[in-house]
């Protein structure tokens, strides 16, 4: 058998390549993902005052810069030894509860809704937000405009810009909010609960009713059996501002909760010569290459994830919500039993957007919101800080080293998709399982179906922050094992 | 709101992204611009696109790509509907831009008819850095004329609202 180097790529023309190697019985021997990564992020953070680092790393990321924002804020917090007042921690929470409304139902419908709710044998033309429009009504696509709107509104008011949010500070936040800013916010809260439930409606008319979608769901190309990583609050439920950091097993089992400024204690990088992505794994099980089960390190990060860390949902309708998933999935209300269908990330993702909508309702209607007290000067430097949020997309951590000036020295950041990495590795090797076949020619289906396994975990490759136009160009190239020939290849978008 | 926009995208912070920050950048420091137009930076993807396109008659969007057909530097130019995609697509939403004009149309949002794009073939679009790359920054002073030329061509008269502004 020839031997084949696959170079990482020092430039890729911008677009994700997946790798397959088909034996000559037509089973697949290998799968191989690149795509380009932003690099030298350390290089770009030293020298910067680490304060600096809340405003910078939002535009990084133009699509989630509100928990950039907030990991940077808390690392900071840490750097400088200082608590934000609690006034300071619910404007926090409250902004960033509005963004994840704001931004799972862009998702929801825009992005995954084409595959949850359409279904992947849809044409093309179909599978998008028009597509999902044309099944839930142009009253739908409405409101998803007026949702988004609202969790930007909620950013300007605390973030004090759209978008790009400006006012976290380490030690607390700049701006405070007034009683009419309050009101509106109230009213936005009341807004978003009223369409979460609207799209639970949406989950049981369009996607439940069908059996054929939820055996989709639950069908094998799409699971992987592997650990479950989310934040949790004091009592066990999701929390995407703060808490500790907990591991669930494959069946479901505690495997860690820990302070994020001890997450090197638990989670370590894995590097493949191939590729620049690294692949985060659970230091005490070990590294055991791209497989699931309890005696591999890989964990996912991901909304489902945070659902199977879980005891639950803080707010009702959540909760209900957390329990009806759970019961159409497992036949365990409780939640005891994870859900590893990777399909399934999308119906987790509402379970999330009711709990965000909720808690944006709940935390504006708090009096303190309106307080002074929202900033602690810091007094001292411990020079050394970690931040971790849940990101819409995982679990993100930012971690800064600095001197005794508070300039940076070191950084490290681990991004909601680089958790992912290995199962979205994975979960396309078993898409491609299930659909290329030597001889015969990749179709448009065959492509959608292997991109459809790593659209659910929203990947944010790249972390670009605009779009022209839009699409993830890949190339699927097919070789021969044994000589390393390339038989067959598509493109789509580039 | 101005009929007329000049949208310059980018990221500033990711070395030839921060190419449409350079342009607007000059066009809004040098000599007044017509009142029918305005020139913005944004660093925006997907839907919050749309944000900015609602309401505007004509559009430029200026932008990188790497179709890696051309040099470096070199100035593209496209009407929507000509658009290969780039790397840049890759926001968690991958909402395309054509399909995000049509979303709003069909949702009876007054998009603009035409929407032209300006882009320079960049270089490198991985490196956390500041400062766009040689080839790139020196494609700055021609994008700005093509701009110039752009908006002198889509003189849109404003309509005047009930206020009579």
């Amino acid at each position: 058998m020839k031997s084949i180097t696959i170079d990482p790529i020092t430039r890729l023309e911008g677009h994700g390549k997946i790798h397959l190697f088909v034996n000559d019985d037509g089973s697949l021997a290998n799968c191989y993902f690149q795509v380009p990564e932003l690099r030298g992020f350390e290089k770009f953070c030293q020298g910067r005052p680490v304060e600096e680092m809340c405003r910078i790393t939002t535009r990084i990321c133009g699509v989630c810069p509100d928990a950039h924002h907030l990991a940077a804020a808390k690392a900071a917090d840490a750097v400088y030894g200082v608590v934000p007042p609690p006034a300071a921690v619910k404007l926090r929470r409250l902004m960033y509860n509005a963004f994840f409304a704001g931004d799972h139902t862009t998702h929801f419908y825009a992005l995954g809704g084409p595959d949850f709710v359409c279904g992947p044998d849809a044409p093309p033309g179909e599978r998008n937000i028009l597509g999902v429009i044309a099944k839930v009504g142009i009253d739908a696509g409405k409101k998803v405009i007026a949702q988004r709107a609202r969790g930007q509104r909620v950013i300007e008011i605390i973030g004090g810009k759209k978008v790009h949010p400006v006012t976290a500070l380490p030690g607390g936040m700049a701006k405070r909010v007034t009683k009419e800013e309050q009101a509106e916010m109230i009213k936005i809260g009341a807004e978003m609960v009223e369409f979460a439930k609207f799209t639970i409606q949406i989950v049981n008319d369009v996607v439940l009713a069908n059996k054929a979608y939820v055996d989709m769901i639950l069908s094998d190309p799409y699971t992987h059996k592997t650990y479950n990583m989310g934040l949790v609050d004091e009592k066990g439920k999701v929390n995407f501002y703060d808490g500790k950091v907990r591991v669930t097993g494959p069946d479901g089992a505690k495997h860690a909760e820990y302070e994020p400024k001890n997450y090197l204690d638990y989670v370590a990088e894995h590097v493949e010569p191939y590729s620049y992505l690294k692949y985060p794994y659970l230091k005490k099980i070990g590294w055991k290459g791209f497989v699931d089960g309890v005696d591999s390190g890989v964990y996912k990060a991901t909304p489902l994830s945070r659902l199977n860390a879980s005891d639950g949902m803080a707010t009702p309708l959540a909760q209900a919500e957390y329990e009806r998933f759970y019961e159409t999935l497992t036949k365990d209300k409780s939640g005891k039993t994870p859900v590893h269908a990777t399909l399934a990330t999308h119906w987790a993702r509402v379970v999330e957007l009711v709990y965000a909508s909720e808690a944006t309702l709940e935390l504006a209607r708090d009096e303190e919101i309106t307080s002074d007290q929202i900033r602690i000067i810091p007094e001292g430097i411990v020079g050394e800080g970690v931040g971790i949020v849940e990101a819409p997309r995982g679990t993100l951590t930012h971690h800064y080293k600095t001197d005794k000036n508070g300039i940076v020295t070191e950084a490290n950041l681990i991004v909601g998709t680089t958790n992912n990495n290995a199962p979205i590795t994975m979960s396309i090797k078993r898409a491609a399982e299930g659909v290329i076949k030597k001889g015969v020619q990749i179709t448009e289906g065959m492509l959608n179906r292997i991109e459809m396994a790593f659209r659910a975990y929203d990947p944010c490759f790249g972390c670009a922050t605009h779009s022209l136009p839009g699409q993830m160009p890949l190339e699927v190239i097919v070789h021969d094992t044994t000589t390393g020939e390339v038989i067959n290849a598509q493109r789509r978008y580039c | 709101m101005k009929p007329v926009l000049v949208l310059c995208l980018g990221n500033e912070y990711i070395s030839d992204d921060g190419f449409g920050p350079a342009v607007a950048a000059r066009l809004n420091t040098g000599s007044e611009l017509p009142d029918y137009v305005e020139v913005l930076g944004a660093a925006v993807a997907g839907f919050n696109l749309l944000d900015h396109l609602a309401g505007r008659q004509r559009v430029l969007i200026v932008d990188t790509i790497r179709t890696g057909k051309s040099a470096p530097g070199f100035l593209h130019h496209f009407s929507l509907g000509e658009l290969a995609p780039t790397h840049h697509l890759t926001t968690s939403h991958q909402i395309s831009l054509p399909t995000a004009l049509e979303f709003g149309r069909r949702l009876g949002l007054a998009m603009p008819a035409a929407v032209d794009v300006l882009a320079v073939e960049a270089d490198d679009l991985e490196t956390l850095r500041e400062g766009l790359t040689p080839s790139v920054a020196e494609a700055v002073d021609q994008a700005v004329l093509e701009v110039g030329t752009w908006i002198l061509e889509n003189r849109v008269k404003e309509v005047p609202d009930n206020n009579g502004r």
